[in-house]
């Protein structure tokens, strides 16, 4: 696929590549390549995974003769890879993504089966099987895929011993991460759907920091502050604390907010006396913001507010709460407090609390900093999902984003219960490993969900979306050396996939050992016979070709192709003919033990085993042994000389070498039937000798007709013997 | 390499680490160790992003009891450019020798100064034309001697002469044999195995140039068809051979009775086990010498424990007449494993998924 080039200088290329935000304006990455020629073209293709592999191509040199190589770049072209990383989720390392390619592999598996046994029972679809032990399954699955991507940690713990420090980073945050807990708590965990507001403020709790890469938020605020603190004496006085304040109030971060006014100068001991009321005002913010109602079931150690199980209770508590913050609001105190900044900045605390929206807005920096904080402080017992999506509209309205945030994006999907917005914004900022696990939480518990995702679809070659998904995901795996072994679990829960499965097995290399007893353990695994056999003689095959008869035979017996065998056993005898002496015979002596007496698999091979027998008895005659040792390697003879499968070309070869047999001093060994039979064969072999295609034996000349002579003196003591 | 992330799991008597690695752990060994209380292991890693081979020597520290993650600290690192993929590795106290895929053997010496300071020196390899062709299947190194097998129909011994290596050509199949297993018994004698579940004896006394007697069992079907993958001696008892393949595989052969195989595990045997404990490769065996204090009674049996490894993800002690006993169950094939020979109860194993496992018994 040739496509104009857009050289703009001597190695550098760039990439157009149209953003989905503003298709207008597109994005330049530079690309570096080592021609240092202009380019003239370019060949486009798919590498492996999403890699793209560009062919770069210079003007062809004008003298029009056929350029030899001489070692100048300029005359060869270059090829460069580029890697489409947009689905990466914040995780760069290419280790620790196979990392989590591995971990899932277990949960998956182990999810679909569960899923299938209960499909099973209830003959219903999984959707209608709203009972506690689907949904303990459910949570497990979840829990155990996020657990792949890093560990929980709070940005905003607190450390007891540097009161100064207001932020904790255990932790780099991914996005990825953020978006699968985010995907559970909608999904998956259907237990604490009552207090899911909370939820939320957790999350943004833990992944605020993560917006900071494209907006402005409370977190890069805090980030800021934390620099002041260090070198500040008189904080107070500083407008950034008390927006800091109000802002990590907005969104519920009570133990900073405490932490925060805990640095308040009217706290020091020279100060105290002077400033008593101003400290007095402090510290009852300070109570009621640590005093909060929260329809939560518990915090974590050493988190503030006040927990309360169920709504009822809840509503109680807030409205005394309320009751007192509107009191501290109409309080005389305030007029005596002589520190400007502390009233004003206090009393918008107060403010916040009551739920301004104004300062509610002003606080926040985006969007959805704006709606947890509405889930805070004006709705707290907000459910349903019809509310939830038209508040994240009005939030939307008051803070317009240029470039949403992808997790922007995932949230506006999940709140609007658009599916597709769901996955789509899944594929696109993190790829194909999370939409295919994605999807299993997605139609856990929703009908709606199920039906568009496993709906069989002609325009997608009759597949559904889930198992389509599940196909790129298998492809992506297959494409990396690594974790192709795994593309069989997500291919085989894919109506297509058994065949893809096979076309996936035959692609795998079969001439090293590991790698061939692998794909015959898929094999094995998946009931795969037939790839199985192919399989094996592809390597056989492999293997005889590049010398090691050994293997060859071996695999090629393990397929029992017997035609195969047969044909490489004309070439063996060949071999056999020029090199089987006796001092050689050891070399065949291990394929012989290989090839066994099972006549069945070794196709025409059976011959060497009593070849093999054969030559070692007329061995033992050689050395001088007795009588028993002839007898023994004539009856080896006749078997060899009526069994069909020896080679017509070892018959004369045989014969000469029993002439011994057949003029034996102290009698004659072979009895009339026995004569006749090898006469009868040399004749046949007379007859064979007239046809072109007959191979002459490396023999003396004569050996026909000694044989003969042998044969006939034989047969002439044999009558006698006989009457 | 850092260590991002552990796993520990407890059992009765057995702490189990996991630590999972960035490339893919082409083998694994413990290196005897220079001074009491160190242990080393020698890893050869495959880096798939630039398919590039190390090996790397780390030293292994349990901290203290009260935290008992092990730490993995490197010491030393060696590679080439032309380094091929390692087929298998092995150690002795003064030699590492890994064998390729691409048919080369090479050898490092590792450079003992102190327990924070040890370097690989690199010694001459071999890479001839005439060694090997194509891939080396396995390798043994007993002190400063090799022995080496291939696909090829090759055996070779390898010494060091002259501050250079050379090979002596014991035996030439001409490809119509392959080994895939070697073992040495004696400075004179070793064991090689190879496809349909034959094993062979050489004595280079006794009878130079030729195997001195070949395992001629009487296997089913099944079994015949399978690939020995590994051997192991035991030190004491040169004359029992303890061999793992194909089919879960597991079995003996002792050289006195050389007709009769001692089967532990595997399918399709006449008598077999009740429960075969893996029904595929099995790609380590090695004598297990853990329990042998305690459990000295049962000594006298014909054999003795035998630890396994499979492609099912499996690692277990097996023992005749006894129920396997499972160390590990992974999701993914164990590839190799190596029983720590200062310390019996210290196991290291290297599993598919760019992980190794680390089993501490008591």
């Amino acid at each position: 696929m040739p496509a104009p080039a857009a050289p703009n200088s001597d190695d550098q290329l760039s990439l157009f590549s149209p953003p989905p935000s503003s298709p207008k304006q597109p994005i330049i990455y530079p690309l570096h390549h080592s021609l240092s020629s202009p380019v003239s073209r370019i060949a486009i293709s798919w590498s492996r995974g999403n890699t793209l592999r560009l062919s770069l191509l210079p003007q062809p040199s004008s003298n029009g003769g056929i350029e030899v190589n001489d070692g100048d770049d300029s005359s060869g072209g270059s090829v460069v890879e580029v890697k489409l990383s947009a689905g990466n989720g914040g995780i760069d390392d290419d280790a620790q993504w196979r990392r989590i390619v591995y971990g899932s592999v277990a949960p998956f598996a182990m999810f679909q089966s569960r899923k299938n046994s209960a499909f099973s029972f209830s003959k219903l679809p999984v959707g209608a099987l709203s009972n506690v032990d689907w949904w303990e399954y459910v949570m497990e699955y979840s829990k155990e895929i996020n657990s792949l991507l890093g560990t929980t940690k709070s940005m905003a713990s607190s450390i007891v011993d540097d009161p100064r420090r207001i932020l904790m980073v255990d932790e780099e945050p991914t996005s990825l991460k953020a978006a699968w807990e985010l995907l559970e708590i909608f999904y998956a965990d259907k237990q604490s759907q009552a207090w899911l507001p909370e939820r939320l403020v957790d999350w943004l709790a833990d992944y605020d920091s993560l917006f900071s890469e494209t907006q402005f938020t409370v977190y890069s605020k805090l980030v800021d502050l934390q620099q002041r603190l260090l070198n500040m004496q008189t904080i107070e006085d500083d407008q950034k604390y008390w927006d800091c304040l109000s802002s990590a109030l907005a969104l519920g971060w009570l133990d900073i907010v405490v932490k925060l006014l805990r640095l308040h100068g009217s706290y020091q001991l020279d100060q105290l006396s002077r400033r008593e009321t101003e400290n007095g005002l402090v510290e009852a913010v300070v109570v009621l913001v640590s005093k909060m109602p929260r329809l939560r079931p518990e915090l974590q150690a050493g988190r503030l507010g006040e927990c309360y199980k169920n709504k009822t209770d809840f509503i109680k508590g807030w409205e005394t709460w309320r009751a007192r913050v509107t009191k501290l609001e109409c309080s005389g105190y305030w007029v005596q407090c002589g520190h400007q900044k502390t009233r004003e900045g206090l009393r918008k605390i107060l403010q916040i609390m009551l739920g301004n929206t104004e300062h509610l807005s002003a606080t926040t920096c985006h969007w959805v900093e704006l709606y947890i904080a509405h889930f805070i402080y004006i709705r707290p017992f907000t459910v349903g999902f019809e509310s939830l999506y038209s508040q994240a509209q009005k939030c939307i309205q008051l803070k317009p984003v240029s470039h949403p945030h992808s997790l922007m994006g995932l949230m506006v999907g999940i709140l609007g219960e658009n599916t597709e917005v769901v996955l789509a914004e899944c594929s696109r900022a993190f790829g194909p490993w999370m939409v295919t696990h994605a999807i299993e939480l997605l139609t856990a518990g929703n009908d709606q969900s199920e039906i568009l995702l496993h709906e069989v679809r002609q325009n997608l070659g009759g597949v559904s979306i889930e198992e389509l998904h599940r196909l790129v995901y298998a492809q992506v795996l297959a494409s990396n050396q690594l974790t192709w072994q795994i593309a069989p679990v997500y291919l085989t829960s894919c109506r297509p996939g058994m065949g893809m499965l096979e076309i996936l097995l035959y692609r795998q290399p079969v001439h090293l050992k590991q790698g061939l007893l692998k794909n015959l353990e898929i094999c094995r695994l998946y009931e795969l016979d037939t790839v199985s056999s192919n399989i094996m003689k592809i390597a056989g095959v492999h293997h005889w070709k590049h010398g090691r008869k050994g293997s060859g035979i071996f695999w090629l017996q393990q397929a029992q192709d017997e035609i195969r065998l047969n044909k490489i056993a004309q070439q063996l005898f060949d071999f056999v003919g020029k090199s089987v002496s006796e001092e050689s015979f050891k070399q065949w002596e291990g394929l012989i033990e290989l090839l066994g007496s099972d006549t069945r698999t070794a196709g025409g091979l059976e011959f060497l085993h009593k070849y093999r027998d054969f030559k070692r008895s007329l061995q033992q005659v050689v050395d001088g042994k007795a009588t028993d040792a002839a007898r023994q390697a004539v009856e080896s003879l006749i078997l060899l000389m009526k069994n069909p499968s020896t080679p017509q070309q070892f018959w004369l070869p045989l014969l000469h070498d029993s002439l011994k047999l057949l003029t034996w001093r102290e009698g004659p060994l072979l009895d009339v039937a026995q004569t006749n039979l090898l006469l009868n064969k040399l004749q046949e072999l007379s007859m064979a000798r007239m046809r072109p295609d007959y191979v002459e034996a490396d023999l003396p000349t004569q050996a026909l007709s000694t044989v003969r002579l042998a044969l006939a003196t034989n047969l002439g003591r044999a009558i006698l013997e006989e009457q | 390499m850092a260590v991002n992330q552990f796993q520990t799991q407890q059992h009765q008597n057995l702490q189990i680490h996991r630590l999972p690695q960035s490339k893919f752990i082409d083998a694994v060994r413990w290196l005897p160790p220079f001074a009491a209380f160190d242990k080393f292991i020698v890893l050869s890693l495959f880096d798939p992003t630039s398919s590039s081979s190390t090996i790397e020597l780390h030293s292994l520290d349990f901290p203290d009891s009260a935290n008992p993650n092990p730490i993995l600290s490197p010491l030393s690192t060696f590679s080439s450019p032309s380094l091929s993929r390692t087929s298998f590795l092995k150690t002795s106290q003064s030699l590492i020798a890994f064998s390729t895929f691409s048919g080369s053997l090479d050898f490092l010496s590792p450079n003992y100064s102190s327990p924070d300071e040890v370097s690989l020196d690199s010694l001459p390899s071999l890479q001839e034309k005439g060694f090997h062709v194509g891939p080396i299947s396995c390798i043994d190194v007993l002190e400063r001697d090799c022995v080496s097998v291939g696909e090829d129909g090759r055996v070779n011994l390898v010494g060091f002469g002259d501050g250079k290596a050379s090979y002596r050509r014991v035996f030439d199949s001409d490809g119509l044999v392959s080994y895939s297993a070697v073992k040495w018994a004696s400075p004179m004698e070793f064991a090689t195995g190879g496809l349909g579940c034959s094993l062979q004896w050489w004595d280079q006394r006794r009878k130079p140039g030729e195997p001195a007697l070949q395992f001629k069992g009487k296997w089913s079907q099944k079994t015949a068809s399978g690939v020995v993958h590994s051997i192991d001696i035991h030190p004491s008892r040169k004359h029992t051979c303890m061999a793992g393949g194909s089919s879960g595989t597991v079995f003996g052969w002792d050289l006195r009775w050389p007709q009769q195989p001692i089967v532990l595990s595997g399918v399709g045997i006449g008598e077999r086990p009740s429960n075969p404990i893996s029904e595929s490769e099995v790609w380590e065996v090695q004598f297990d010498c853990h329990l042998q204090s305690s459990n000295i009674t049962s000594m006298s049996s014909s054999m003795m424990p035998v630890m396994m490894c499979s492609e099912e993800g499996i690692l277990a002690v097996l023992e005749p007449g006894a129920e396997p006993f499972e160390l590990l169950e992974e999701p993914c094939a164990i590839n190799s494993f190596d029983i720590n020979k200062q310390n019996y109860s210290d196991v290291i194993c290297s599993l598919e998924w760019e992980s190794l496992a680390i089993l501490s018994r008591s």
